[in-house]
């Protein structure tokens, strides 16, 4: 077993100097003061400047970011909430970060339809636009005991994560051996495809490449993910620790054969809310504003009121971050994740994740 | 206007010259409704870039300020440095710290400018600053007993104030006011007048005032004690210059809110009126009770855009940039209706302001429209 530690303590500005320097801002920060001349200056965010742009495809790019003294490092395999400003208005999105912990963050982007934070990343963002990082979350990570015997299954855009994961533990003396299988539709899709190859030089990595509408090419193959393809293509699959990303029906597949099979853990990272379509749906009162919308069945709390023209405060749409947190007075809700429906009075719901079942009041 | 009594649309408005039914005044306030909301529909880039570059330039203005004050012994440099470091603090009282408190800037998404987290250079503490003046002064404008800026709880402004012989020195300790004006706006939230009543209690002032006495240990500290010690042997005059741009800045403030409910014209209402009010009514009272200033840009920002204090009172929440946009369009509404638009050049209205304290430190004469029991 490796055990495998972070370093990234970072030394602050001595105590002292720190505190005269606030007492002489007060009631700012130094940092609002130092931003005139280093807009990366701030005391209360991760502020990163784009300092690398690598376009993967035409639908998707790998930023490279130089963040401020704030930023303390994430484990691999975590996502961040990412802050970016489209039209001077500033849109928060989740994304896994696919650098190791240790070395300049990057972030692997494919474009998610138009005009959104992806499409503006991805089309828009030029070497020294600035944009925020939230602190990284999630435990899609490798435990401290990193076991011996690693099976990766990833989809799409599921790379990212298990990049940085794969990246940092061939960096470090792990002893053990990765088989990794990434399924991908066509070989213009596939990002991060030269870390690939040069991850896949590593003897400790088995890289398995499967292509499922286009011609696989040397070393790859073709085939689709099924319930027995990890049975017939991992030795002794079921013996792996799995780590799983990517679409929902690929995941599904995967924890339908490790629920089966598989003799060890296994974890796994969604991207997209797994929504359930149900409920009723109903009428939202807006306490605050005044207003009341109607909402309809399966559209989030979030969704209603925006629709409604109010601008809910919110991050990463998808239930991860808790940007969206809001008090709902009275009303039955519907997780959306879950399919769970239960009656709230003066409790917060995450609204990007709640529908409503009826009338529902929110302090909005 | 139809004179006739109509039991399904009673006449809910009445000045000299000008009857208005409820569901006029309803449909005044759906005009009123309808210009904000194609101003707010309409924020984007434009405004972000203007609030951000205003909080750059205030900054190194203040930055340039404070630093030529180090160099203050020669007299230049004192002038020019306590020019700038005056201009910013009433540029980050007003224009920014005011308006981002009322949220005009949440909907940017920058934690910066965020209404939840903003707090501004002045003695008095944004938590209660938001109580007091958005809740309280923005929902019961000029309501006598309610809104708490009718004369700061020490000046009579309107007839509806019972009159006793303190009054009298109004006209003279109405410049004490304006000379600590932070000071009156960050002690008044305390409602020690409340508390004498019996109508708060005194735990819950004790936690204001720790906290109001929180924050002035640390702007004391900042202005009067630390920067003058920065500077050595320059410190006396760091220390006038710092107290120079606080005075400048407590004057112009209160000049500019003064005019913005306390001109001839300015409506007082009582408590009795705003029963039932609806938002129709609201509209109108925060029209009846407010005055704009008349000048250019620069004044403009330099007031906070309170000189659109109309606009500012019907739309607290728009973004101030956009107050000279929406102000021919609500003029326009209030002439058609018969209302009172009040504006006219500072000097003016302030002398305005001036006779309204000098009359009102005597005992009224007539009685009130509304007098209180």
């Amino acid at each position: 077993m490796n055990v495998i530690t972070a370093s990234n303590s970072h030394s602050g500005t001595p105590g002292l100097i720190r505190r005269l320097g606030k007492a002489l801002s007060t009631p700012f920060d130094p940092e609002d003061y130092l931003a005139l001349f280093d807009p990366l200056q701030s005391a209360r965010e991760v502020r990163a400047r784009v300092i690398g742009v690598h376009r993967e495809s035409d639908q998707a790019v790998t930023l490279t970011l130089q963040p401020n003294r704030l930023w303390k490092g994430h484990r691999a395999g975590q996502h961040v909430l990412l802050g970016v400003e489209i039209d001077g208005v500033r849109h928060q999105r989740c994304f896994s970060l696919s650098s190791a912990p240790g070395e300049a963050p990057t972030l692997s982007v494919k474009r998610q339809g138009e005009g959104g934070v992806s499409d503006h990343l991805v089309n828009r963002c030029r070497a020294g636009d600035l944009l925020t990082l939230a602190e990284p979350s999630g435990d899609f990570v490798l435990p401290e005991a990193v076991p011996e015997r690693l099976l990766m299954v990833t989809a799409g855009s599921g790379i990212t994560p298990v990049h940085s994961i794969v990246k940092s533990l061939l960096a470090s003396n792990f002893d053990g051996k990765v088989v990794w299988a990434h399924f991908e539709r066509r070989y213009q899709d596939l990002i991060l495809s030269e870390s690939l190859a040069e991850l896949r030089r590593d003897p400790r990595l088995d890289l398995r490449l499967v292509v499922t509408g286009d011609t696989p090419r040397d070393g790859d193959q073709a085939g689709r993910l099924d319930e027995h393809w990890l049975t017939d293509n991992v030795d002794a699959a079921a013996e792996h620790t799995v780590f799983t990303c990517g679409p929902t029906g690929f995941l599904d597949t995967v924890m339908a054969w490790h629920g089966e099979h598989g003799l060890v853990p296994l974890f796994h990272e969604r991207f997209k809310a797994a929504t359930v379509v149900a409920g009723e749906g109903g009428r939202l009162h807006f306490a605050r504003t005044g207003g009341q919308a109607e909402a309809a069945a399966g559209v989030s709390l979030l969704e209603a009121a925006e629709q409604a023209g109010l601008k809910p405060k919110h991050g990463c749409r998808m239930g991860i971050c808790h940007t969206c947190k809001c008090r709902v007075a009275k009303g039955r809700v519907r997780d959306l994740q879950s399919g769970e429906s239960r009656e709230l009075n003066n409790q917060e719901v995450r609204i990007c994740v709640h529908a409503a079942e009826g009338d529902v009041e929110l302090d909005l | 206007m139809n004179a006739k009594v109509d039991h399904f649309d009673p006449i809910v408005f009445e000045r000299p010259g000008v009857t208005l039914t409820r569901s006029q005044v309803e449909t005044f306030g759906r005009e009123i409704d309808a210009l904000r909301e194609e101003i707010m529909a309409d924020l984007g880039e434009q405004d972000a870039r203007y609030i951000r570059r205003l909080v750059r330039t205030q900054k190194g203005m203040e930055l340039a300020g404070r630093g030529l004050l180090f160099l203050g012994v020669l007299p230049p440099a004192w002038l020019a440095g306590t020019a700038l470091l005056s201009v910013s603090k009433i540029l980050e009282n007003m224009e920014i710290g005011h308006n981002v408190m009322h949220a005009q800037w949440d909907w940017l998404g920058d934690p910066a400018l965020d209404s939840s987290t903003y707090d501004w250079d002045n003695t008095c503490p944004a938590e209660q600053w938001k109580h007091s003046h958005n809740y309280m002064h923005h929902t019961f404008t000029n309501v006598v007993g309610k809104d708490r800026d009718v004369g700061y709880g020490i000046l009579r402004m309107s007839d509806e104030q019972r009159w006793n012989p303190a009054y009298l020195f109004q006209p003279a300790y109405n410049w004490v006011l304006a000379s600590f004006f932070q000071w009156g706006v960050a002690f008044h939230d305390l409602e020690v007048e409340r508390l004498l009543k019996g109508e708060k209690s005194f735990a819950e002032y004790r936690e204001q005032r720790r906290k109001i006495m929180k924050k002035v240990r640390k702007q004391v500290g900042k202005d009067y004690i630390l920067f003058p010690l920065l500077a050595g042997p320059f410190a006396p005059w760091v220390l006038t210059g710092n107290l120079t741009a606080n005075l400048t800045r407590n004057l112009w403030s209160y000049l500019i809110i003064f005019c913005g409910h306390f001109t001839e014209h300015a409506e007082m209402f009582s408590e009795a009126e705003i029963e039932n009010e609806t938002r129709g009514q609201w509209y109108l009272r925060q029209l009846l009770g407010s005055s704009n200033l008349e000048g250019g840009p620069l004044f403009h920002i330099m007031s906070g855009n309170l000189s659109h204090q109309i606009e500012h009172h019907l739309f607290p929440d728009m973004p101030s940039n956009r107050y000279k946009q929406v102000a021919p369009k609500v003029r326009e509404i209030a002439e058609r209706y018969g209302l009172h638009y009040n504006s006219g050049r500072l000097s003016r209205q302030f002398g305005t302001v001036l006779k309204r304290i000098n009359r009102l430190a005597l005992p009224s004469r007539r009685k009130s429209k509304n007098a209180m029991a």
